[in-house]
């Protein structure tokens, strides 16, 4: 094949292929631009690490930023991120629960995530995936109520959505959507090694703790083996990569190779551990230290969630 | 399987906490006594694979992929205990980090996926296995089975925690608070999945991993298997295990907290079981209630908890519940006062050996 030079002479804008401007379908998690096509067990699993690495990574870019919810203690986010929740889950008002939601977003935007990805990462893709769920719980046949518009009638009835239904399925929705986006903002504003020193200072048992840290430390390195594996597998795959026992009989035992590989290993870490002295307790050397702004945060917190119950009484349930 | 958040009542999530955290710390306990100041790596190890294992794409006959949780075969391996610690970590990983699943009802998904799950999962594979060779295809059948079982036994779990939130929470205009769905929908809706495609993709899972160890890893499945013959040749005598009444009689309790709030739902009264002022005395060709009947309604009128209430009544939801938690402590005492003198009839001392405790052989490579 040659290449041939453009004819005229005229300056030629460099015509960029339609294949490389096209959107690539697996980019979108939710499978919602155009058909998804049904990958391998083989690239999925490789996807799936890959996508773990990368959001573990960016979230850890997140957290170190100068930020508002950065400077907080780890500590008072984590409880004040249950007082919240808990506070949510009370709730039984749309627009308290939509306040407290656009309140989430301003939050990440003072503490330098950006609004955009933040939105994003919130929805996709519990909410939506909720949202789909909750349709066929909007009609009377499953939440009995006010017909508000009629599709059909059963033996003189009218059946159609109810505002029961609708204010459920609204419920259900802003509630699941606001719960994970205080989850969201606590991780992405904490590096997982003060979240850990969090739990310890809010009273989770040291072993747990010790266990959850090494736990995260470990997943990786087992998944560098899990990965290896299952690249190794895909470049002596010739064509096609079949879904049958031979291809089940690969998954479990690369399990099985993982548990093996990692009880051994659990021998050689503990070993190593025991020779520079570990008797089975842990100590840690960060202290952490109550600043005035904590307390201004914590105080805001109780008075935010104050604010959110007796909004929702005041509003009407 | 992992409900996020919003779709439980903050009640339903403060029981199920109640239920997971003391579970843990018994697990946490248990372990420690196997396995020492190894427990830390140990554990931390299996809870990183829980995690991973979760992630592997098994894949499926028509060309699609599902995956499994892993709690069976983590039991099979390493004891149920172990299997409670391993997912409960990894739970936290996927709540925290990946968003899977909530963090109010973060004891919940503990609840069926760390301690329902490998808990029945492990039971139905001893009871296939029996007294089975370690490198049986029976074994490779009753860790399916297992595997199979357990996470349909999760997932009625779960089925019944969501359809229990519309009727028991819902506003004044009846719409449900949280997730919508009834018990009449929900348990059919995960069951026929799991039944279908999830219950098989952990049986695979489980049983394709424990046939893996019996070929390349036979040290590390008998970890967790004193005492059970290897094959032919070999001639250990299984030891024989006692029946602990604690154990039968917290079993049975456990079940019936379970299945508690189903009687709040149940429509109806029970059929034989009406007061006789009750009685449609007309349908039944009846002109008064009969004599003998009659005589003997009053025959016992010193209910501690008459009506399943104390207050006349006044508080029906909290007479209901206490009623429910003294009638569970007290058949649990029955039980386990049948369950300890069946033993003492039945001949022998109680036996108190723990079977985990002579475990100590792993791969080989080290043995304290």
């Amino acid at each position: 094949m040659t290449i041939t030079a453009p004819d005229t002479a005229a300056p030629v804008e460099p015509v960029t292929p339609a294949w490389l401007l096209q959107g690539d379908v697996a980019m979108c998690p939710c499978g919602c631009i155009g058909k998804r096509k049904k990958g391998s067990f083989v690239e999925k699993t490789l996807d799936g690490s890959a996508g773990l690495m990368r959001q573990v990574m960016f979230g850890q870019d997140i957290a170190d930023q100068p930020g508002l919810l950065q400077r907080i203690d780890p500590r008072l986010k984590l409880a004040s991120l249950f007082v919240l929740l808990f506070a949510v889950a009370l709730v039984r008002n749309i627009a308290v629960l939509l306040i407290a939601y656009v309140l989430t977003v301003i939050l990440a935007s003072a503490s330098k995530i950006p609004a955009a990805f933040f939105i994003k990462r919130v929805w996709l893709f519990i909410p939506i995936f909720t949202g789909i769920v909750v349709i066929p719980a909007t009609l009377s046949i499953i939440t009995p109520g006010d017909v508000v518009l009629e599709l059909w009638t059963w033996h003189g009835e009218p059946q159609g959505f109810t505002s029961q239904g609708l204010t459920a399925a609204a419920l259900i929705v802003t509630r699941v959507a606001l719960s994970i986006s205080l989850v969201v903002l606590l991780t992405l504003t904490t590096p997982w090694v003060r979240l850990l020193a969090a739990m310890r200072g809010l009273g989770v048992p040291r072993v747990f703790v010790l266990i959850v840290g090494m736990a995260y430390r470990y997943i990786f390195l087992l998944l560098g083996s899990v990965t290896d594996m299952y690249q190794a597998r895909k470049a002596r795959t010739v064509g096609a990569v079949k879904h049958d026992g031979a291809a089940r009989g690969f998954v479990t035992a690369t399990a099985g190779a993982i548990l093996g590989k990692s009880h051994t290993l659990s021998e050689e870490v503990h070993q190593a551990m025991t020779a520079r002295g570990y008797r089975g307790d842990a100590k840690t050397l960060q202290q952490f230290a109550l600043t005035r702004t904590d307390f201004v945060y914590a105080a805001l917190v109780v008075i935010v969630a104050v604010a959110i119950v007796l909004g929702d009484y005041s509003l009407g349930r | 399987m992992h409900i996020p958040d919003g779709y439980l009542s903050p009640a339903t999530c403060a029981v199920a906490y109640a239920a997971a955290l003391p579970t843990v710390a018994v697990a946490a306990k248990r372990v420690q006594r196997t396995v020492k100041t190894r427990n830390v790596p140990t554990l931390a190890m299996l809870a990183a694979v829980s995690f991973l294992v979760m992630m592997f794409n098994i894949p499926i006959p028509d060309g699609t992929t599902a995956h499994a949780v892993g709690a069976v075969i983590i039991a099979i391996v390493l004891g149920p205990w172990a299997a409670v610690i391993a997912v409960s970590v990894a739970l936290v990983f996927q709540a925290l980090l990946f968003g899977d699943g909530g963090v109010l009802s973060y004891g919940v998904n503990v609840l069926n996926m760390a301690i329902i799950l490998p808990f029945v999962g492990y039971g139905v594979y001893r009871l296939v296995a029996g007294g089975s060779m370690l490198t049986s295809s029976r074994r490779v059948v009753a860790a399916f089975i297992g595997g199979y079982v357990g996470i349909n036994a999760a997932a009625l779990a779960t089925a019944i925690e969501l359809g229990i939130q519309p009727d028991l929470f819902h506003n004044a205009a009846g719409a449900p608070l949280y997730s919508p769905y009834h018990l009449s929908q929900t348990i059919p809706a995960m069951m026929l999945a799991h039944l279908l495609v999830a219950g098989v993709v952990e049986g695979i899972m489980t049983a394709g991993t424990v046939a893996y160890l019996q070929r390349a890893n036979l040290p590390l499945l008998q970890t967790n298997h004193a005492g059970v013959r290897v094959n032919d040749s070999d001639v250990t005598t299984p030891p024989k295990r006692g029946v602990r009444p604690a154990v039968v009689a917290l079993g049975a309790v456990g079940l019936m907290i379970v299945l508690t709030p189903l009687g709040l739902l149940a429509p109806g009264g029970a059929f034989g079981e009406d007061a006789p002022e009750d009685l449609n005395l007309g349908n039944l060709g009846l002109s008064s209630v009969p004599s003998g009947m009659a005589r003997y309604t009053g025959f016992w009128n010193h209910a501690l908890f008459s009506g399943y209430d104390f207050s006349g009544n006044n508080h029906p939801w909290i007479g209901y519940i206490l009623s429910a938690v003294v009638g569970i402590a007290v058949i649990g005492l029955v039980i386990f006062v049948l369950t300890w003198i069946l033993k003492r009839v039945a001949g022998g001392q109680p036996d108190e050996v723990d079977l985990r405790e002579s475990v100590d052989v792993s791969d080989g490579s080290v043995s304290r």
